[in-house]
């Protein structure tokens, strides 16, 4: 089997254990919405990204369907956002917020440049690495200002109970 | 230009059409179901495509997705989120089966009228009963999870 093989499962299994060890059970729903934003939004940014050749990737789940990235798009980077999501500072000034964002993006950027330089599971057309670590704070970002919304002054999910009644 | 252009432009104006109409005091329940939906939507759509049960010669972002970007990514979950926002919680069983049946059934001749007459997707080893049985599948999951999201633990 390939090294990317090997990664492609480990990235399903490890994302699931993610999910479910770093994701605090009364966080849950905020985790599940978290993560569905972000896979809509990358969804949709990588298909022009993809098409314009900002990246590729070479070996891919489901070649013949798709030539997007499926395992990191599909839970790579949403069980990633998911805990910086959950994780967040509610709290404290604005420095500790930038701070804690900063940090995230380099080190997901980072992790993205070792994908793309030590396998063939991503490979940068157009795309240099501060290009990418301004898209993945754009996507943070935009999936932040969309989670905030949807959460927007209601203490938890449930307090819209008679939505579904 | 084609009428298979059209036609994806109107869907996608049909659909937004049906967005503002949702009430403001459901938008979060139609929310949860339109990306709920899309979670099931994309893996599954690109595995009947890898497996060549279907394909969908015309289509947007076509050269680097052979699914159906318009149905999958936006027309099905905002007919999921519009099944969840108008779902009859209060009437009995037979209505709730029926409005069910009538979701499916609608769904399905839609597509097979599509099917039929454009290029916008074409059936390989597939028929219209196992797209009724997948609609199915895929409303009652999404209802059943929006049902656990909003519920009171």
């Amino acid at each position: 089997m390939l090294l990317e093989h090997w990664i492609f499962l480990a990235t399903w299994v490890l994302g699931i254990i993610g999910f479910l060890l770093f994701i605090p059970r009364k966080d849950r729903r905020v985790g599940i919405m978290a993560f569905m934003i972000f896979q809509a939004l990358i969804w949709l940014c990588d298909m022009p990204a993809f098409k314009f050749n900002l990246l590729s990737a070479p070996v891919r789940i489901l070649p013949k369907a798709t030539n997007l990235a499926l395992t990191i798009n599909y839970i790579f980077y949403p069980v990633l956002f998911s805990i910086y999501y959950v994780h967040r500072r509610v709290k404290g000034n604005l420095w500790s917020k930038f701070l804690y964002f900063f940090v995230w993006i380099s080190a997901v950027t980072l992790l993205d440049m070792v994908i793309e330089r030590y396998t063939d599971l991503l490979e940068y057309g157009f795309l240099t690495w501060y290009g990418m670590w301004g898209y993945i704070s754009f996507l943070f970002y935009v999936s932040q200002v969309c989670c905030n919304r949807f959460f927007k002054d209601k203490s938890s999910p449930q307090a819209e109970r008679w939505a579904t009644e | 230009m084609r009428m298979e252009w059209w036609i994806l432009i109107s869907v996608f104006a049909i659909a937004t059409s049906i967005l503002a109409f949702i009430p403001k005091n459901k938008m979060r329940l139609a929310v949860v179901a339109f990306l709920a939906t899309q979670v099931i939507t994309l893996l599954i759509g690109l595995v009947v495509v890898e497996l060549g049960l279907l394909a969908y010669p015309v289509r947007l972002f076509a050269s680097v997705n052979r699914t159906s970007f318009t149905y999958e990514y936006y027309a099905f979950p905002v007919v999921c989120a519009a099944f969840n926002v108008w779902y009859p919680h209060n009437q009995g069983k037979t209505i709730q089966l029926g409005y069910y049946v009538g979701f499916v059934s609608i769904l399905t001749a839609i597509e097979v009228i599509i099917e039929k007459y454009t290029d916008l997707i074409e059936y390989i080893h597939w028929e219209w009963y196992i797209t009724w049985v997948t609609i199915g599948i895929a409303l009652f999951v999404v209802h059943q999870f929006c049902k656990w999201f909003f519920a009171k633990e």
